[in-house]
């Protein structure tokens, strides 16, 4: 549905947000997962129209979206990080002004399309009262109901996620599950759960380029073996990280737990345990163009 | 000082220094001083004048009148440091901290007085760095001094901003609502307006002066009459009222202050204050989540809806965008604010604008479109400038700019709907400003409204911020950064102003900038329409460029590379677009050219530069060669004069009879023409002549034959004026469609040199190497007087005219009517006067009402008409009946009139002035016709005017002095007696008081602005402010003193002895050796003091006590100072010996008069001899004594008048 075909990027300042990133997106879920300054808001707006790449091209559903940014903003619900509200403006208000803008001429239809989003995103109680007076949770599921104004085919959220809380990050998702699965949906996060949770298929995006991508099941299966698990005292800590390649350390009941990566039994009573999502992310991260065949085979 | 205010000041300050509103109003301001002390084409507050362009007086008065719109700013400052932590929630972390209360707020307002006074130590450096720039005059720039600065910082600008600091942070912080501050901020300001206005006349100049919480009018009361020379040296003393005022409001500051720190909540939230409170705030209510998580909430299918993407869809969601942006910008606080504001100042200036003599005016609706242009439009360069950047903004401001951009729909929607709702806005504005006019005019009781007027008015008023709406959106388009797109727009408005002071006047190049548009009630806007539409609609054309090019640049998503978007534009630039500005390019340029072909090629187009240089050369060329030429001068003028009010055109078929007066042949006539006026027949042969400049208009012919001593010849001309088309500047208000007003010395032939056309200002005239000052020749200069002050080329002349005009229009000249007739749609009008006039006539026609009366029926049977527009009726009867009673008083205290007929003739106010012609006075439409007399208490200045213009028929028409000093004396001063003396008799004395102090009061500031010399009365050169305004004080003086009667005898002596004289015309001494035969040798030193030298006495009451008698009558006892001082002209005082006869007066209180009038008993008034710097009188008085003083009338000269008399207050207590 959606191809993303060698598209770079550079800023004024030179900083290279996008390096010849390609990518097949198909209908469903899709998460993209990368660190903040990974380029992920980048990719976000050059497939919402919002930017222009240096060079590459991006395909969706038959539209040429460089050349063709009007028919993609038809079929487009986009959700930016860290958008803003009218602060003075009752959120059904702004939910119809937006709908009129997305072309929902007639009143009626808007209405009950208005209606319909409130409820369904349980904004439907608050919706006289000013969008300035919501907390996190509700600007967001209001942010994901004004994306969803005229059954978009494309659906983009960049960070939908961050900061909040965890009943309200679970009914965000929910919500996004709910969406029809013929719907290309992009979910830029940096939680790696979010994409556990919710994506059939996933990318990492680090320092501007791509380097992972698949489904979560075959790139965890990709580090099959590889991953080491060991709890250890905060002394020996800087040891070990000096030693091995910790790809991660959490605290649990006040001791040190790393997972490092090695291909074979780093010994020390490193015990093998399963990888996961997140020993995937760390290691991408730290390991450029691993997946990127995986991706293009995709 | 502890610790922690140290670190919460010094907090503060950083915050203002890394702020751009600081610096940005710092720099705006600063570059406001800056160009009001480079140029004089920016003025704060007033111009400089002809002082030294850093005098102190100047850095006095920019400063005050900064630091007094500085507030505007300022309580952005010191609301901000009350506001800001609780708008960003952070209060609780600072007042969690072990810190005194004190500690905080201390140093918050500390530091952003301490930011308030740096923006005006900014304002100062403009000043400073201004006085140094190479392109001023060094003559024009003084010393650079520290004082004057740290003087205008230390007594004007931190106090005043303490007190509105301290005001305005404890309305912040008790209202904790920016809005509640701002409205406090204008409520302010219009009380501060208000009380400006009322209290701002002589008569209430104490209070006004201590009431003032800016001590601006006590600083204007302090140097009031001050001279150039004091304004460049001095600085008013710290004492008096200004120290008083200082004092007073510091401590009003001080105490609001305490008040403040001593209520200070640290709580959030705004306190309720009950109903108002309730009013005043916003609904804020928390949203609270209701119903469970989402997981429960059906999983409801979102109905299908259609979706409509053509382009009929898009023209309704403009008008969706349209609604919403417009609403948001009514809805925004500082909107409501400059709304508010600017109906408050309309209002306040709109009570007082238009007084004469303390006398309204019918707020008439031209009037009230002057008064929205002067005091309301203003703001919407504010507006205009701030909402386009608002607007380009608001989506990014607001973190909305990723969801709306990302949305369907074309990019012009939300660029020409925030372009509309800035249209929108405006209208709102004027309309505003339109209603509260016309509130205004219904509250003064004036009830003829002109709606359509009004809508007319204001849609010329407001074009050219319709198209500098556009201009500034495209510069926030652009430039893609609100601050450099707000500084674009500053640019713009300074580059202005800098091109008009560069001469760079071509409207075809300064961005929407219009003729100006002057309304009369008698010819509309008249000529002027076309002008302005066609200027108006070539500037539409570039707007449209502008908007094409705004939307190409629009800028939708987050990039900001210029390479990308020149290629996003180029994608955009098709079909419409390119139609539009193909339309918009066409346009311009065709309408360019047409305006080209009307003001460069139908018309001269002459720069404001090269019309001063053109006069500059006038008196270069001709001045020394032909000012004392000796010519055959005009003795006879008979004239066709054809007016054709619709097509702006006159032809002229005239002949004059020049005669020889000299002693020997002449040969050479000059002749001089405007370069304007075409000539199409002249009886002097082209061949004859040997000097032809036709830029400046100067011919000069031989004679074949010279003119023999007492021969007459004829010389014959056909001329025509035309006004085709129209013109880029100073479009010309003689020709009209309805109030043409023109006198011969305008369009006929000038045979002599003539001063008038010589440049006047004395800086211009330094420009181009002239020297600075013209003077008028000496008294004692014999040969001068060879002519009259009024024309140089004729003396008595006789004067016969056939005028004609369109059907619908009478046409006037000076004469009677000896015959009218229609030829055509032509009408005719013979005027034939029957004794010789001075050469100065005018010709006149317009549509008027006439209404006649006469004076002395079966008598002399003088016909009095008044010719007026028919909206203009209020005065025409006080009109007639002051010219009765002026002729009622001339007639037996002076001389017969010499005419048959008297006629006022009303002219669009394109002018605003009257003027006697031989039994024909033009009266401005703006000076008498449209005063409000209906308060029988104020000064009927209409009956004064129209007395001082009859007069003129005696004192210039009978009476005319030669062209040396003192002539305007013998006309405009003798006038000015004449009137006063009609109007003494019809109104009294009490008035004559009121009216005198006025006179007082302008001849004082008048000498206080003289740049050359000022003159004794008998010495005046054409100086009005001492032949009218001393001239009223002195011969009302010298009649109180020998008696009215006297001076009428003396007067009509004079009259017998050199009325219609011939060269050379009489002068000053002449009147003088009358008055001085009639004067009693006692008071011959007063006529010394009062017409020969400039005397100024300094009187003053300093302490006046009662004691009652056993006989029930009241001993006074009264001491007083009184003082002599004679100045010379540059204003340098010495002290005289004091031998004069002066009023000392006892007054009881005030009873009502027949008429119902309040009027204080006069209980003792007699005049004393006084010879000692300090007298002591005991006066016996039969009522209870409450003031007493010397000079309590106020007839003499004297700078300080109302410490003359003082209460009287019962001895021993």
């Amino acid at each position: 549905m959606l191809s993303i075909r060698n598209l770079s990027k550079t800023y004024g300042n030179g900083v290279r947000a996008l390096v010849d990133v390609s990518l097949e997106v198909p209908a469903g879920m899709f998460g993209l997962l990368g660190p903040n300054g990974a380029g992920k808001s980048t990719l976000m707006r050059t497939i919402a129209t919002l930017q222009e790449p240096d060079s590459g091209s991006v395909r969706f559903d038959g539209i040429d979206v460089l050349n063709g940014k009007q028919a993609l903003r038809e079929v487009l619900g986009y959700l930016p990080q860290d958008f803003g509200v009218y602060p003075k403006v009752s959120a059904e208000t702004m939910l119809d002004h937006f709908a009129v803008l997305k072309g929902l001429a007639n009143g009626r239809e808007r209405r009950a399309v208005v209606k319909a989003l409130l409820e369904r995103t349980n904004l439907w109680a608050v919706k006289d009262q000013k969008l300035g007076t919501f907390s996190g949770g509700m600007r967001q599921r209001f942010g994901i109901a004004q994306a969803l104004i005229g059954e978009p085919k494309l659906v983009i959220v960049d960070e939908p996620t961050a900061g909040l809380d965890p009943e309200e990050r679970n009914r965000f998702l929910n919500l996004l599950a709910e969406i029809g699965e013929s719907v290309v949906i992009i979910l830029s996060t940096h939680i790696v759960e979010d994409v556990t949770d919710l994506c059939p298929r996933m990318a990492i995006l680090a320092g501007g380029e791509l380097r992972v991508a698949g489904e979560p099941r075959q790139v965890i299966a990709e580090l099959e073996g590889q991953i080491w698990q060991k709890t250890v005292t905060k002394p020996e800590l800087a040891r070990y990280e000096a030693e091995h390649e910790v790809l991660s350390r959490r605290l649990s009941a006040g001791r040190t737990v790393i997972h490092v990566w090695s291909e074979s039994d780093p010994g020390e009573e490193f015990e093998g345990v399963a990888p996961d999502l997140e020993d995937v992310y760390f290691h991408a991260l730290r390991h450029a163009g691993l997946g990127a065949e995986t991706a293009l085979a995709a | 000082m502890s610790r922690n205010f140290r670190e919460i000041f010094r907090f503060e300050l950083r915050q203002t220094f890394r702020s751009p509103l600081f610096w940005g109003t710092g720099l705006f301001f600063a570059t406001m001083t800056f160009g009001a002390v480079t140029s004089d084409s920016v003025t704060i507050g007033g111009g400089i004048g002809n002082v030294q362009r850093n005098a102190p007086f100047v850095i006095l008065q920019l400063l005050s009148v900064m630091s007094i719109i500085g507030v505007f700013v300022t309580t952005a400052f010191v609301a901000g440091a009350a506001l800001r932590d609780f708008e960003r929630g952070t209060h609780e972390l600072f007042f969690s901290k072990p810190m005194a209360k004190l500690d905080y707020l201390g140093g918050r307002f500390a530091g952003s007085l301490v930011a308030s006074t740096g923006v005006m130590v900014l304002c100062s450096l403009g000043i400073l760095v201004g006085s140094f720039m190479p392109w001023l005059e060094a003559e024009r720039i003084g010393p650079t001094l520290a004082g004057p600065y740290l003087f205008a910082l230390a007594v004007l600008v931190i106090p005043n901003l303490l007190l509105t600091g301290a005001l305005f942070f404890a309305l912040a912080s008790a209202s904790r609502s920016w809005l509640v501050t701002y409205v406090g901020v204008v409520v302010f300001f219009a009380g501060f307006f208000v009380s400006t206005l009322m209290l701002g006349d002589v008569e209430h100049q104490t209070l006004g002066a201590l009431l003032d919480p800016f001590g601006a009018t006590a600083i204007d009361l302090a140097t009031r009459y001050w001279t150039v020379a004091d304004k460049n040296t001095a600085l008013p003393p710290l004492s008096g009222l200004l120290l008083w005022n200082r004092l007073i409001w510091t401590g009003v500051g001080l105490a609001v202050l305490s008040l403040s720190f001593a209520t200070f909540r640290t709580t959030a939230g705004a306190p309720t204050y009950g109903a108002l409170g309730r009013l005043l705030r916003r609904r804020k209510k928390v949203a609270v989540e209701q119903g469970s998580a989402a997981e429960d909430a059906p999983a409801l299918v979102v109905p299908p809806a259609s979706r409509d993407f053509s382009s009929r869809r898009n023209r309704s969601l403009f008008f969706h965008a349209l609604r919403r942006e417009t609403v948001g910008v009514w809805k925004s606080i500082p909107f409501v604010v400059m709304i508010a504001f600017g109906m408050f100042n309309l209002a306040g200036s709109s009570v007082v604008r238009f007084e004469r003599f303390g006398t309204k005016v019918y707020p008439v609706t031209a009037l009230m479109l002057d008064n929205i242009q002067g005091s309301f439009v203003f703001l919407l360069v504010i507006i205009v400038t701030l909402y386009a950047g608002e607007l380009v903004w608001r989506e990014r401001a607001l973190k909305v700019a990723e969801v709306t951009d990302a949305l369907p729909g074309p990019s012009w929607v939300p660029l020409l709907s925030k372009i509309g709702a800035l249209w929108i806005v405006i209208l709102t504005f004027l309309t505003v400003g339109g209603l509260t006019a016309i509130g205004i005019q219904l509250s003064q009781g004036y009830t003829h409204v002109e709606p359509a007027l009004y809508a007319e008015g204001l849609a010329i008023e407001g074009v050219r911020f319709l198209l500098a709406a556009v201009l500034a959106v495209f510069f926030q388009v652009l430039c893609n950064q609100k601050f450099v797109g707000y500084l674009a727009m500053i640019l713009f408005l300074i580059s202005q102003t800098v091109l008009a002071s560069l001469n760079f006047d071509h409207r075809l190049y300064r961005f929407a900038d219009t003729p100006s548009m002057t309304y009369s009630d008698m010819n509309g806007y008249g000529h002027y329409l076309q002008g302005f539409a066609w200027f108006n609609l070539y500037w539409a054309c570039f707007a449209l460029l502008l908007l094409v090019g705004a939307v190409l640049f629009w800028v939708r998503g987050s990039e900001s590379v210029w390479r990308l978007r020149v290629r996003e534009a180029k994608a955009r630039f098709r079909g419409p677009w390119r139609a539009l500005a193909a339309a918009g390019l066409v346009g311009w340029v065709a309408i360019g050219a047409w305006i080209f072909w009307n003001t460069n090629v139908l018309n001269a187009y002459v720069p404001t530069d090269e019309q001063e240089h053109r006069q500059a050369d006038y008196e270069k060329q001709y001045r020394k060669k032909y000012k004392d030429l000796i010519a055959p001068r005009i003795v006879d003028a008979e004239a066709n004069v054809d007016i054709f009010p619709d097509e702006r055109r006159v032809e002229i078929a005239g002949r004059y009879v020049l005669k020889n007066k000299s002693n020997r042949p002449e040969s050479e006539i000059h002749l001089q023409l405007d370069p304007r006026v075409k000539v199409r027949r002249l009886s002097l042969d082209p061949k004859w002549r040997t000097h032809f400049d036709q830029r400046l208009g100067y011919s000069i012919y031989e004679l074949p034959v010279p003119l023999a001593p007492g021969a007459t010849m004829e010389l014959s001309f056909q001329l025509m004026v035309e006004e085709r088309g129209f013109v880029n500047q100073n479009s010309d208000t003689s020709l009209v469609y309805n109030g043409t007003f023109f006198n011969n010395t305008q369009y006929f032939p000038v045979l002599a040199y003539d001063e008038s056309r010589q440049l006047q200002d004395r800086n211009d005239r330094r420009k181009y190497g002239l020297p600075a000052a013209i003077r008028m020749a000496k008294l004692e200069d014999v040969n001068a007087r060879r002519n009259n002050y009024v024309s140089g080329d004729a003396d008595w002349i006789g004067f016969r005219a056939t005028v004609s005009t369109s059907a619908d229009q009478i046409a006037l000249a000076p004469g009677y009517l000896q015959r009218e007739w229609k030829v055509g749609n032509r009408r005719y009008f013979r005027y034939e006067m029957d004794r010789p006039i001075l050469g100065f006539y005018s010709f006149l026609s317009a549509r008027w009402a006439v209404k006649k009366d006469v004076w002395h029926p079966g008598k002399e049977n003088v016909a009095i008409e008044i010719y007026y527009d028919p909206a203009h009726a209020y005065n025409v009867d006080r009109m007639i009946d002051s010219a009765k009673k002026s002729l009622d008083y001339f007639t037996v205290a002076f001389s017969p009139y010499q005419h048959r007929q008297v006629r006022i003739l009303e002219f669009p106010r394109y002018a605003s002035f009257a003027q006697s012609f031989p039994n024909t006075i033009p009266y401005s439409e703006s000076i008498g016709f449209i005063a409000d007399l209906r308060d029988p208490d104020d000064i009927d200045y209409v009956f004064y005017v129209t007395a001082h213009e009859v007069a003129h028929q005696w004192w210039a028409h009978q009476v005319i002095g030669g062209a040396v000093q003192g002539g305007t004396m013998l006309s405009e001063s003798l006038a000015q007696y004449s009137a006063l003396m009609v109007m003494q008799k019809e109104y009294g004395k009490e008035k004559m008081r009121r009216f005198l102090k006025y006179e007082l009061d302008q001849y004082l500031q008048g000498r206080g602005g003289e740049l050359i010399e000022e003159m004794p009365l008998m010495r005046v050169e054409n100086q009005p402010y001492i032949h009218y305004r001393k001239g009223s004080l002195v011969f009302y003086a010298l009649q109180d003193a020998i008696g009215e009667e006297t001076v009428d005898r003396a007067l009509s002596r004079y009259i017998a002895q050199v009325a219609y004289q011939e060269p050379p015309y009489t002068y000053t001494p002449d009147l003088m050796k009358i008055l001085r035969e009639v004067t009693p040798p006692a008071q011959q030193g007063l006529l010394t003091d009062l017409f020969e030298e400039i005397t100024l006495y300094d009187m003053r009451a300093t302490s006046a006590t009662w004691t009652k008698r056993p006989d029930g009558k009241y001993l006074v006892k009264l001491t007083v100072d009184a003082k002599k001082i004679r100045a010379n002209g540059r204003g340098v005082e010495s002290p005289l010996a004091l031998d004069d006869s002066i009023d000392v007066g006892v007054f009881g209180e005030k009873t009502a008069t027949k008429e119902g009038k309040k009027q204080e008993t006069v209980l003792y008034l007699a005049k004393h001899r006084l010879t000692q710097p300090t007298s002591m009188f005991e006066l016996v008085v039969d009522g209870k004594p409450i003031e007493a003083g010397i000079d309590p009338l106020n007839k003499l000269v004297d700078r300080t008048s109302d410490d003359n008399r003082m209460k009287v207050t019962a001895a021993g207590t």
